[in-house]
């Protein structure tokens, strides 16, 4: 085994390692431990990068043994793997040079920042396991790693939410195994293989193989939110804004549409699945999430509380997009995975600038806000336009490659779908925006704290600056071979058109 | 070499337990730490041996059966060796610091302690009924003594208690050996497997082995003869707690199981192994939601034991007319929930006796902000939750999947959504637990620290277990070895 | 080297590298002074660069591709001229009228507004046409509610509702031909939608889509709301350029030139007449004359979309009235752009001063009305010249020129209202330098300059002068019917 095929094992390792160390140090060794999160971050993001570069020159890596007699632990870098590792690992390190800032001062940072590098960890080992049980492995970690960062501030409130949380996220992961399980008493041990297993699906197996599928679909679709499993997301917005950020942009919703992607495309495969019929009801449940949450959002005074319910319709554009039968569909879904990662992550950074800095919650108290926090406000401007899908931003790539690829294949009801859900993310996002600049300010901010010559702290203000670049790039370079677009698409050329 | 570290694992026990006996709290913690030692490496050794070599029987002094004592030393009984071993070392070690000296009562620790394990090792090995029973007469007495030690008159209830159960299960029991001595003449298992195989059943053969089942899993717990065991285990010093539920149970239905696999084929019935599996069941769901609903934080662990010993019970109905594969897969499910369970409820327990002694009180709302202060030992107890709520990478899991694909494949799915609730459940008690510790209230202010080498070993415990399931190939392994030349007589 | 491809990216990325200005308030007087400089370059490529040259962009979006053609040529000088007066004009008010703590965030999105309106210009591909469509959507809403007045928020959300669900029309219009045409380039839509077997879904997403920037009838309620809360610049640009960004969308996506739809044609006239004719019936009951200049901006624009019907009827004469409409587009947006900026000029002590000055602010709208040797007049003429029935076969063809009649009688109705209006308000007082000079700039530009710009290459070739001579009459009838209406209409009303 050569030092190179154990790449993954050490992306996986910078983060675990980091929050062993974390664990360990006192509570006052600030800088020791800011050391430790941004150092690992940076390396995992170097090894991460190394991964991606062998890729593109054809290389694989794949580090493999048996846990229990029958089942293997594998983990293995392919392109899929890579553009969701990529966006995390990226997306980590700005979120804890933010998460820096946020909790200064505050109590508990060693086990805050502790859970957040497990948290980090699951997510990187969902995005490299090789197979299933793999998969679900790291999968139910991240429950159990991101549970005390949601009742992290100890309050009542976050106490429910956590209790939520874990209720609707181990339920799920029950659900999870047992389709795991069945399909592995089926089958046995299935390696995610680009094209799927089940081809030619023989007679007797199209029953329990439609559902166990949906029994897969299921136990994901709670982490992804699909309503009517998305309870717990709403309420999970009481966290730190970080570990929101965190939750809705990289770690567990997309853990749970990853997981999805890697069942459609990679189990099941795109043409079995559709062939069983079982991606046209997918498609039906995901347009209805997009719709469901967008209007829900659209009633929410809590500007986090409407980001959540953003997140329920943002995330099933993925899954949607895996629905479409097409290559072109698929690419469409699989890129929204990176565009609405950093879409919401920067959303989110804004909205915990602004009660950080103002302590504004409410969409009310955001008059004239953009008067006070230029920057921030731009960068949740894009943000915003981004979800909305006007172009150039990222949004507005995913919706065009998509509504395409629907039309391609004759599901002309998907546009409609894309264009109400615009419509409605306008709805919600626009009179915020207008609050923002055109807001007159009558009182006093609630709570505000000054930062000297920035509107903020430069730890809160530059990851949600660099975010929104990135949404800009994302977008306005599409057809630059390094774009998200570029490797969606060589992932796409892979997998489906085989 | 075989023979010394056979002597060396059975009597050592036993000579410590002479030893402490005559010294008091202090001095029985030095010559105790010398004991541990010796039995950790003697253990090793055999298990080492055996992993090598393959099982061997073991004619105790020389003489051969039915005279002597006759020992089945397979991959299994050195896999349970090495357990006690394990769990054993860490709970005395934990005893030496955490059991207060000037308590007078305390200096009887080290030769119950000591007598508890030539018992456990005795029954992991044993290969007749008989001594099968020596064996666990020993481990019960030391048990109830040990329940005792707490000094309360609480204590001293739950120990009569549980006394009164195991007596009455010892004498099922043995009613039971002895009808099966009538019957056939022998004592030993495999000889007794032969007979039946060789000459069919008959009429009336079946009740030996429902008195013996009876009295093995009231000394169990199996629900409803749960009762005495969540007093007894709640009220017992935690070192002594996490002995009894680590191994003193376990025990009990090794020989349990052990009779089962080799006589339940010939007097066992399809119903009966689906009511043993049923109550088995019964008692996941029950034992949880029990434990859901405790105010102390021990009651909530020993519940959880009930719980998890209901696992064990699916063996019954899983290896009763199946294919021999699935049948396997059930065994080592089990043998790994066995394993996994001891390693994680003794670092569970060893852990909340950490946390008692920390806030001062018993109860699980005492607990409110203690997270703030990152004690070790509530880590060590959420880790030893993953494994009891069966969440991967744990041992807990790997039992878990495998007991899941044996129910799927001897298609008696009904055992499915009682795995899959048994673990929601338990993660339901133990979160109920993680969430007052993150509760924020003012006035939390005090906590004391336990020394570290307190804390240390729950956690050692609980990676051991979490762990577990990224081994458990290997380990399983050794656990099916077959003897090296042919079975016993 | 104005077409060369670092001078076309200097033009359009200047709006945006000006932002860096916004980020000290500092700044804050420096960034008001460039707000002239930023259509200048565009402007440059209008004017001195040679139609036909492409940029391609292939990092850019899906495939970036900007170019300029003749029609192109005529919609970006009309805009960078537009923008450039305006922005003159801007310095000016912006010291006399505006906030000055509001006035970095007017900057910002003046800059916004206009690097979309003149990028869409030259976009040739969809995704960039789109998205600098986008952008300048949602910018010009900053201009809208700049006031904060409720009357200002009101106008600003019926413009937002209006113009995102305009935007996803389009959006999904552009979706359904692009997903056909299998490419991204706006020249490849028309032929393919005229192919569709969804070609009348698609064009009317289309046409409404565009519709509401350029007005349509039923498409226009956020008009006459916005276009007067808006700055008095700002309304110059809304009413003059932005509202022909609707037309440029219609022109390079509808299946212009591939096939006759005489159904369309028929269909697009109706809603002209009604646009043309209906909203100077709505305008002259107006109170406020930058109202009464929003419903003309309607009733203009519905004079163009009996052109687009027409074109969209015949596909042989779309060439000509390309260039027509381009001619018209040009006339409309210097003319209403001076109107616009006008309102805001204050009258000088000396009567005859005043009487000059009521002159000059007359001049553009009777060129609207097409007084002879006006760019009302040759765009008239040109109009007539190719909407004669002959040229057309489908149904409501013959009643364009009665149409075109009464549409002149109706603009010059509705000029006579907003002098009458303008009079009422207008104050004496001094006006700022600044304001003079956006001011003469956009009336030379509607007045004189307009003769000496590069028109579309297919107008009509005519000696101008000896034409307008020999059809002095049929322009100056409309004039005076009106100017007679005007006059006794209030009386008979007053006597009642």
């Amino acid at each position: 085994m050569s030092l190179a095929s154990l790449l993954p094992v050490f992306a996986l390792m910078t983060s675990l390692l980091a929050a062993v160390i974390i664990f360990t140090l006192p509570e006052r060794s600030f800088r020791l431990r800011t050391l430790v999160n941004l150092g690992a971050a940076v390396i995992k993001l170097v090894l991460v990068g190394v991964m991606i570069w062998g890729i593109v020159q054809g290389r694989a890596y794949e580090v493999a043994f048996t846990m229990v007699p029958g089942v293997r632990f594998v983990l293995r870098a392919d392109a899929l793997s890579m553009l969701f590792a990529g966006l995390s690992a990226l997306l980590w390190l700005l979120t804890t040079i933010y998460a820096v800032g946020y909790l200064e001062g505050s109590p508990n940072r060693s086990r805050f920042f502790g859970f957040f590098s497990l948290s980090v960890a699951s997510t990187m080992g969902i995005a490299l396991a090789g197979n299933l049980f793999t998969f679900f492995l790291f999968y139910e970690m991240l429950t159990l790693s991101t549970y005390p960062l949601v009742v992290h501030r100890g309050t009542p409130k976050a106490l429910r939410a956590g209790r939520s949380y874990i209720i609707y996220t181990l339920c799920g992961g029950a659900v999870l195994l047992l389709a795991i399980a069945w399909l592995h008493g089926l089958v046995g041990d299935l390696s995610f293989r680009p094209g799927g297993y089940f081809a030619e699906v023989e007679d007797a197996l199209r029953g329990p193989l439609s559902l166990i599928f949906v029994l897969l679909v299921a136990g994901l679709g709670v982490k992804a939110a699909l309503v009517p499993l998305h309870g717990w997301l709403p309420q999970a917005m009481v966290a730190p804004a970080p570990v929101s950020a965190l939750l809705h942009a990289v770690a567990v919703v997309k853990a749970g549409a990853f997981g999805i992607v890697r069942v459609v495309l990679e189990i099941y495969g795109l043409d079995a699945a559709s062939d069983l019929g079982l991606l046209a009801g997918l498609a039906g449940v995901a347009a209805f999430t997009i719709i469901y949450g967008s209007a829900r959002a659209l009633y929410q005074v809590d500007l986090k509380r409407l980001l959540a319910f953003s997140t329920v319709s943002q995330v099933s554009y993925i899954i949607l997009g895996l629905c479409l039968f097409g290559p072109v569909g698929v690419a469409g879904g699989l890129v929204h995975l990176v565009h609405q990662g950093i879409m919401k992550i920067t959303l989110f950074f804004c909205a915990g600038n602004y009660a950080e800095t103002l302590g504004v919650h409410r969409i009310d108290e955001l008059d004239g806000a953009g008067e006070r926090m230029p920057a921030t406000s731009v960068a949740f401007t894009l943000g915003a336009f981004g979800m909305i899908g006007v172009p150039p931003l990222a949004g507005f790539t995913t919706k065009w490659i998509m509504g395409t690829g629907a039309l391609a294949v004759g599901m002309d009801w998907v546009v409609v779908v894309l264009v109400v859900s615009s419509l409605l993310n306008a709805a919600y996002f626009l009179p915020i925006l207008h609050r923002i600049w055109f807001g007159e300010r009558q009182a006093a901010w609630p709570q505000e704290r000054r930062w000297g010559r920035l509107e903020t702290s430069a730890w809160l203000l530059w990851p949600a600056l660099i975010t929104a670049v990135l949404l800009i790039l994302a977008g306005l370079l599409a057809n630059l071979p390094v774009s998200p677009l570029s490797w969606v698409e060589l992932i796409v050329a892979r997998e489906v058109a085989l | 070499m075989t023979p010394w570290l056979m002597a060396g694992l059975l009597f050592t026990p036993l000579a410590w337990a002479v030893l402490t006996l005559l010294v008091n709290f202090n001095r029985g913690r030095l010559i105790s730490w010398l004991g541990i030692l010796v039995q950790v490496v003697v253990s090793l050794g055999l298990w080492a041996a055996v992993a090598g070599d393959g099982g061997f029987h073991y004619q105790l002094g020389g003489w051969p059966a039915p005279l002597g004592i006759e020992l089945r030393v397979d991959g299994l009984a050195v896999t349970f060796v090495l357990l006690t071993a394990l769990v054993a070392a860490a709970c005395g070690w934990h005893a030496s610091i955490y059991l207060d000296p000037a308590k007078a009562w305390h200096r009887y620790f080290w030769p119950l302690f000591w007598f508890l394990w030539a018992g456990l090792n005795g029954v992991w090995l044993g290969g007749d009924l008989f001594n099968l029973y020596v064996g666990l007469e020993l481990i019960s007495l030391s048990a109830v003594g040990l329940v005792a030690l707490g000094g309360e008159s609480a204590a001293l209830r739950a120990a009569i208690r549980y006394l009164m159960a195991a007596l009455l299960g010892s004498l099922a029991y043995l009613l039971g050996v002895a009808l099966i001595y009538g019957q056939f003449g022998s004592l030993s298992i495999a000889g007794v497997s032969r007979l039946l195989g060789e000459a069919g059943t008959a009429p009336g053969q079946t009740l030996p082995l429902l008195l013996m089942l009876f009295g093995l899993t009231l000394k169990t717990a199996l629900f409803p003869m749960h009762g005495w065991l969540p007093p007894a285990h709640g009220i017992a010093r935690s070192p002594v707690s996490a002995l009894l539920s680590a191994l003193v149970v376990k025990a009990s239905f090794y020989i349990a199981a052990r009779i089962w696999l080799d006589l339940g084929g010939y007097l066992g019935s399809y119903g009966l192994a689906q009511l043993i599996g049923g109550l088995g069941a019964i008692a996941v769901i029950w034992g949880s939601w029990r434990a859901l609903w405790q105010a102390k934080l021990k009651q909530v662990v020993a519940y959880s034991s009930v719980a998890q010993i209901g696992y064990l019970f699916l063996l019954f109905p899983l290896t009763w007319g199946v294919a021999e594969p699935v049948s396997l897969q059930a065994q080592q499910g089990i043998t790994l929930q066995i394993i996994s369970h001891a390693l994680a409820k003794a670092a569970m327990f060893l852990a909340a006796g950490n946390l008692i002694m920390s806030v001062g009180s018993n109860r699980v709302d005492a607990l409110a902000g203690v997270s703030r202060f990152l004690p070790f030992s509530l880590f060590s107890f959420g880790l030893a939750g993953v494994s009891l709520m069966g969440l991967p990478p744990s041992g807990g899991f790997a039992a878990k999947w495998l007991l899941l694909q044996s129910s799927l494949a001897s298609g008696q799915w009904w055992w499915l959504p009682v795995l899959l609730a048994g673990g929601l459940l338990s993660a339901a008690y133990v979160f109920r637990v993680y969430r007052a510790s993150f509760m924020e209230r003012a006035g939390t202010d005090r906590f004391f620290h336990p020394s570290r080498s307190l804390e240390v070993i729950p956690m050692i415990l609980a990676l051991l277990s979490l762990g577990l399931g990224l081994v458990a190939g290997p380990v399983l392994s050794v656990m099916v070895l077959p003897f090296g030349e042919g079975g016993g007589q | 080297m104005f077409e060369s491809a670092s001078f076309v990216l200097f033009a359009v990325t200047l709006p945006f590298a000006s932002l860096l200005l916004a980020l000290r308030s500092g700044l804050q007087r420096a960034y008001c002074y460039s707000l002239p400089v930023l259509p200048l370059p565009a402007l440059m490529i209008a004017l001195l660069s040679d139609p036909g040259w492409l940029l391609s962009l292939p990092g850019l979006l899906h495939g970036g591709l900007w170019g300029m053609d003749d029609l192109r040529r005529a919609f970006l000088l009309l805009t960078a001229m537009l923008w450039l007066a305006a922005g003159v004009f801007a310095l000016g008010y912006m010291k006399g009228y505006l906030k000055a703590d509001n006035l970095r965030r007017f900057c910002v999105f003046w800059a916004l507004t206009l690097a979309g309106n003149l990028g869409l210009t030259i976009a040739e591909d969809i995704a960039s046409f789109y998205g600098f469509f986008a952008l300048m959507t949602f910018a010009a809403y900053g201009l809208v509610v700049h006031e904060g007045t409720d009357e200002a928020n009101r106008a600003g959300r019926v413009y937002l509702v209006m113009a995102v669900g305009g935007e996803m029309a389009i959006l999904a219009g552009l979706l359904m031909a692009a997903q056909l045409a299998g490419s991204d380039l706006l020249a490849d839509l028309p032929a393919t939608i005229a192919g569709a077997e969804q070609r009348g879904l698609i064009m009317l997403l289309l046409l409404a889509g565009f519709g509401v920037k350029a007005g349509l009838p039923l498409l226009h309620f956020w008009l006459p709301l916005a276009h007067p809360v808006a700055p008095t610049p700002a309304s110059a640009v809304l009413s003059g350029a932005m509202i022909k960004a609707g037309l440029l969308g219609w022109l390079v996506t509808l299946p212009f030139g591939e096939v006759s739809l005489p159904g369309w044609g028929d269909l697009l006239v109706i809603v002209g007449a009604v646009g043309s004719l209906g909203g100077a019936v709505l305008g002259l009951r107006q109170q406020q004359p930058k109202t009464v200049l929003a419903y003309s901006s309607i009733s203009q624009m519905g004079f163009i979309t009996l052109m687009v019907g027409a074109a969209l009827a015949s596909a042989d004469v779309v060439v000509t009235l390309f260039a027509v409409m381009a001619l018209f587009a040009l006339h409309h947006g210097l003319a209403k752009g001076s109107l616009f900026l006008a309102t805001a000029m204050t009258l000088p002590r000396s009567r005859i001063g005043q009487w000059l000055m009521w002159l000059l602010v007359a001049l553009p709208g009777l060129s609207l009305a097409g007084l002879p040797f006006t760019s009302g007049a040759v765009a008239k003429l040109a109009m007539k010249e190719v909407l004669k029935p002959d040229h057309f076969a489908f149904a409501a063809a013959p009643y364009l020129p009665a149409l075109m009649s009464a549409g002149a009688v109706a603009t010059m109705l509705l000029v006579w209202r907003f002098l009458w209006l303008q009079r009422a308000v207008g104050k004496i007082g001094r006006n700022p330098v600044a304001m003079w000079v956006g001011w003469g700039l956009s009336l030379a530009g509607s007045l004189i300059l307009f003769w000496y710009l590069p028109w579309h290459g297919a107008v009509p070739e005519k000696t101008w002068p000896t034409a307008i001579t020999g059809e002095a009459w049929s322009l100056i009838w409309p004039i005076l019917m009106a100017t007679l209406m005007a006059a006794v209409a209030p009386r008979s009303v007053r006597q009642r």
